[in-house]
């Protein structure tokens, strides 16, 4: 929840921005002054959804197209009020969101963006087509304030301002919670956010009906402002691009962003329009254009951040010092290396039958079985493609098997999506690293930890105890894309414990590491099996292996080669025959 | 920290927007001798072209009236031009209509703004602001709003179908000898041509005893016009209505005619608006292709302009005075004559002058009066059809402002 004092540049900036409109009696340059808020807003509706998401939408004038002819029309052939019909339009938007959405998020990066780009376009002929070519807000010369025709254009500016304000606290208010965590997971790594046990589906929908419900609103708004709406003014494709260039400007990804950049933009265009426009027809687009490939050069993420990164290096040596002491990174006491011999326990937590994938004619994974017990670890290994990675895809949901079973607690869910096997008990890590870059390590972790949490405070405190768990909270507050391999390993684990899983999935988990930093994350793993977890890990690192393992599972070719205690299994003849080839088999030692 | 430096460079900009107001305003003051007439018309972007053509009919009406001693019932007043841009959307349209509202306050009356999208939004803000604003844009809603300040010179588009089809119908009886009964309308979906189109098969085609063969829609700029041409080929209608927007696809479709062996004539081919009679035409399709295409505008450079299309050509290298600078000039000598029997530089007693006008028959504008009803339309305001003829087009109906005899294209 955003805090009163984390509000008070919005407020304060919305109270300047009303003074100064308030001391502006020119028409025109009050319009103007009306014309940064709306635009603003729009841009913070684009935020909302491809600022967070990073799912990049070209196409958010369907929504504020379908507000504004909402608004003509309704007028026009119902008689009713814009302050009706914004709210409506609002409404109508957010429900355009949704039957967008919902097909267009099967796909990503530019294939979503180049589709976005479609609907706006494709609504345009509709209107067209239905006759809308020009429509005007009839005038109102009986009851003009019940219409919203004010005859003085403060009021609108006033109106506009209280939708940006409005608007600002909506976004901080996802910012800071659940929601605005999980739209951030999804945009640095969609796969590792549905593996945390984020609904990733859902939370886009969510962010694309709300993002549409404001672009419909301010749609409708801008309609009462032009009073004259043709495709072209609300589909059209500046007008999406207006939504991208006054947040990619100010910055993406942050509240003030699209503010910045609407404050700065369009102010300029308008002056450009005026001063240029008659003289050398033409020219101010070029200079419009110069200005922002200049900006977008010196600060490629928006104004903002590069604000915010100039700022930080100021008051950098300050925060450094400070920081000494923690920075050795994670400490953790070597404990020592008994050889585990815990009773194996008759629980079946996880079993798993016949489990088979193919791609094409490769047979990634034919027919595995095994049973993962409570309190168990299980190591995967195999030579390079013998599947176990897929096993595990298959495992948390991100592949669905061809045929077999995947039976957790005895509950049948193969084929579920990733996030439902995480709220089943099932966390992993990846064998190539998925953090979040631009979150700090807790805020890494609390996004593993919606799934188990009810509250935002619940949230924080699962996962505060994660990072204890694996030694990192003396730097639990610096920002991931800072880390060493070693440390962001031990995130990542931190990430999946904090979702409270009763089974963990490690995918080479000591990849990458030097000798001392492995055994230091082998102690991790070992402390956690000795508080009750079960564990099942794929590695190529045999030596840490063999220290670690209650059992082996040795695949080949996609199919289980043999399984048993690790001495036994690292004397199997064709075990070492996968590894290391036939003539091999002969020098092992029998 | 970061947040402060947002908000003070807003601040900033603002003030420094706020000064430069008042900056505009004060030179805005000018002697009384003068009085301030507003053109708003697209200088840049997609529009460019009209606009410039119409500044320059403005210009010339401007330097006419004075030389020939300003307004005299202000005592010799000159007329001074203050010409805005309106740019290439609707809302920059109607940002600067705000703009020339806000800072000339004292214009007695404007024109503007060529395409009816704008004109519709500039003048949503100039009734507000008592402003007079008269126009060429012929869409019919211009005029349907009940404003008090917006004057159509022009024949509304329903009406410019109703008076042309009839005409047409006569002179391809009395030119090829038979009157024609199939026709085949080729429209794109542009506010102006759907509303031409939507007239003719709203009843105007029976009304003059033609029947409709072929009706398609297209969206420009159009990739290829194969299919549409292959329809009129398969249906032969005795005559083709194609109303195009944009000159790339008025060439498009006469050279596909003309591929198909419908060219030339063969189909007689007769165009709404100004797109396939404009100079630009001549640069991307020869005049072989185009001779003998008819096209019903608004307005022409006609019979008793032949002065003015001499200037034209040589001030401004024009090759023919298009409906864009006629109807300007015309606009400047209607303000003109509005400010003699208003008496004073005034936007409401010009707005009421105008109203009360009766300036007896249209010198510049085609048939009718300088009179305009309550809605703001010219009484009597007719249109011209104008025909390419040897790499020009003229204008050849009405008979009175005919500067050549049309011919019908013999198959």
């Amino acid at each position: 929840m955003p805090t009163l004092r984390s509000l008070l540049p919005a407020l304060a900036f919305t109270a300047i921005y009303a003074a100064i409109s308030l001391s502006v009696s020119n028409s025109y340059y009050q319009l103007v002054l009306t014309l940064v808020p709306v635009w603003a807003v729009f841009g913070l509706s684009w935020n909302l959804l491809s600022g967070y998401t990073g799912l990049i939408s070209f196409g958010h004038a369907a929504f504020f197209g379908i507000g504004a002819y909402a608004t003509a029309l309704g007028q026009i052939y119902f008689d009713l009020s814009p302050w009706f019909l914004i709210p409506m339009a609002g409404l109508l938007g957010g429900v355009a969101g949704l039957l967008i959405g919902y097909p267009t998020f099967r796909l990503q990066g530019h294939y979503f963006a180049l589709a976005m780009l479609a609907y706006p376009l494709a609504i345009l002929y509709v209107f067209e087509w239905l006759g809308f070519q020009e429509i005007t807000l009839p005038i109102k010369r009986d009851n003009p304030i019940a219409y919203m025709q004010f005859g003085d254009p403060r009021l609108y500016t006033l109106l506009a301002l209280a939708m940006m304000l409005a608007t600002i606290l909506l976004t901080r208010l996802v910012e800071r919670s659940r929601f605005g965590m999980a739209l951030l997971a999804i945009k640095q790594n969609e796969a590792a956010a549905e593996a945390a046990g984020i609904n990733t589906l859902a939370w886009k929908l969510r962010a694309i009906s709300l993002s549409g419900a404001i672009a419909g609103a301010i749609g409708a708004f801008y309609a009462v402002v032009l009073l004259v709406v043709t495709p072209q003014s609300v589909f059209g494709m500046l007008v999406s691009a207006q939504a991208l260039t006054v947040a990619m400007f100010g910055g993406v990804g942050t509240v003030w962003g699209p503010v910045i950049g609407s404050v700065i933009l369009i102010p300029l265009a308008e002056t450009l329009n005026a001063e240029a426009g008659s003289r050398f027809p033409g020219i101010q687009g070029v200079i419009f254009g110069l200005a922002v490939v200049c900006v977008i050069l010196v600060a490629p993420e928006g104004l903002f951040w590069k604000l915010r990164d100039l700022h930080r290096k100021r008051s950098a040596p300050k925060a450094g010092d400070a920081q000494q002491a923690p920075a050795s990174t994670a400490t953790i006491t070597t404990l020592q290396r008994e050889l585990r011999r815990r009773p194996a326990s008759a629980d079946v937590v996880l079993e798993v039958q016949n489990l088979s994938r193919s791609f094409g004619g490769l047979k990634a994974v034919q027919d595995v079985s095994f049973k993962l017990h409570k309190n168990e670890i299980l190591g995967i290994i195999g030579p390079n493609g013998a599947g176990k990675t897929t096993v595990f895809n298959l495992l948390n949901g991100f592949l669905r098997p061809d045929r077999g079973k995947v039976l957790i607690s005895g509950r049948d869910m193969s084929g579920q999506k990733p996030h439902a096997i995480c709220e089943a008990g099932i966390g992993r890590t990846f064998q190539v690293m998925r953090p979040f870059p631009r979150m700090s390590i807790l805020d890494n972790v609390v996004v593993g930890a919606y799934v188990a949490a009810k509250s935002d405070a619940q949230a924080r405190q699962l996962a505060a105890n994660a990072v204890s768990r694996v030694g990192l909270s003396a730097v639990a507050g610096r920002l991931a894309g800072e880390l060493s391999t070693k440390e962001l390993r031990l995130m990542e684990l931190a990430r999946a414990l904090a979702g409270q899983p009763r089974i963990l999935l490690l995918d080479e988990t000591l990849a990458g590491l030097g000798h001392g930093e492995a055994d230091e994350v082998v102690t991790v793993i070992q402390q956690l099996a000795r508080d009750g977890m079960t564990i099942a890990i794929i590695e190529h690192t045999m030596q840490a292996m063999v220290r670690l393992v209650d059992s082996f599972l040795v695949l080949d070719h996609g199919a289980v080669i043999t399984e048993g205690e690790p001495e036994a299994v690292t004397r199997d003849s064709r075990v070492i025959e996968a590894y290391l080839g036939k003539k091999w088999v002969a020098h092992a030692p029998h | 920290m970061n947040r402060r430096t947002g908000s003070s460079i807003t601040r900033r900009m603002l003030l420094a927007g706020a000064s430069s107001a008042m900056i505009v305003s004060r030179t805005s003051a000018q002697g009384p001798s003068e009085v301030k007439v507003g053109l708003l018309v697209p200088l840049s972007g997609l529009y460019a072209r009209p606009g410039t053509v119409m500044r320059e009919g403005a210009e010339m009406a401007v330097d006419h009236i004075n030389a020939q001693g300003g307004i005299k019932a202000l005592g010799g007043a000159r007329l001074k031009l203050i010409v805005l841009d309106s740019g290439d959307t609707t809302e920059k349209a109607k940002n600067a209509a705000q703009r020339m509202v806000a800072q000339e306050p004292d214009l007695v009356a404007a024109s503007g703004a060529y395409l009816s999208s704008f004109t519709l939004a500039v003048t949503e803000v100039t009734e507000r602001a008592s402003l007079p604003v008269l126009t060429l844009s012929y869409s019919d809603l211009i005029t349907d709003r009940g404003f008090k300040y917006v004057f159509q010179t022009s024949a509304t588009a329903g009406s410019q179908a109703r008076q042309a089809l009839p005409q047409l119908v006569k002179l391809a009886e009395t030119a090829s000898g038979k009157r024609p009964k199939t026709v085949a309308i080729l429209t794109d979906n542009t506010a102006a041509s759907v509303a031409s189109a939507k007239s003719m098969r709203e009843g105007l085609l029976a009304e003059n005893g033609l029947q409709l063969t072929v009706d398609e829609t297209f969206t420009p700029p159009l990739a290829d016009a194969t299919p549409l041409v292959q329809k009129v080929r398969a249906a032969r209608p005795d005559l083709l209505f194609f109303l195009p927007t944009v000159i790339s696809d008025a060439k498009l479709l006469l050279e596909k005619m003309n591929e198909f062996g419908l060219g030339q004539g063969k189909v007689p081919t007769i165009s709404f608006g100004i797109a396939i009679a404009e100079p630009d035409m001549l640069q991307t399709v020869s005049p072989e292709l185009l001779q003998g295409v008819l096209t019903c505008v608004a307005s022409w450079g006609a019979k008793g302009h032949e002065a003015l299309i001499a200037e034209l050509k040589k001030r401004y290298n024009e090759p023919w005075m298009t409906q864009n600078a006629i109807s300007t000039y015309g606009d400047m000598w209607v303000i003109k004559e509005a400010l003699e029997r208003a008496g004073k530089a005034d936007r409401a007693a010009v707005a009421e002058a105008l109203h009360s006008m009766d300036g007896g028959p249209s010198k510049y504008y085609p048939l009718g009066e300088i009179k305009f009803d309550d809605k703001g339309r010219r009484l009597g305001a007719g249109m011209t059809i104008v025909q390419w003829q040897s790499g020009v087009p003229v204008t050849v109906f009405p008979p009175e402002l005919a500067l050549a005899q049309p011919f019908w294209p013999k198959s």
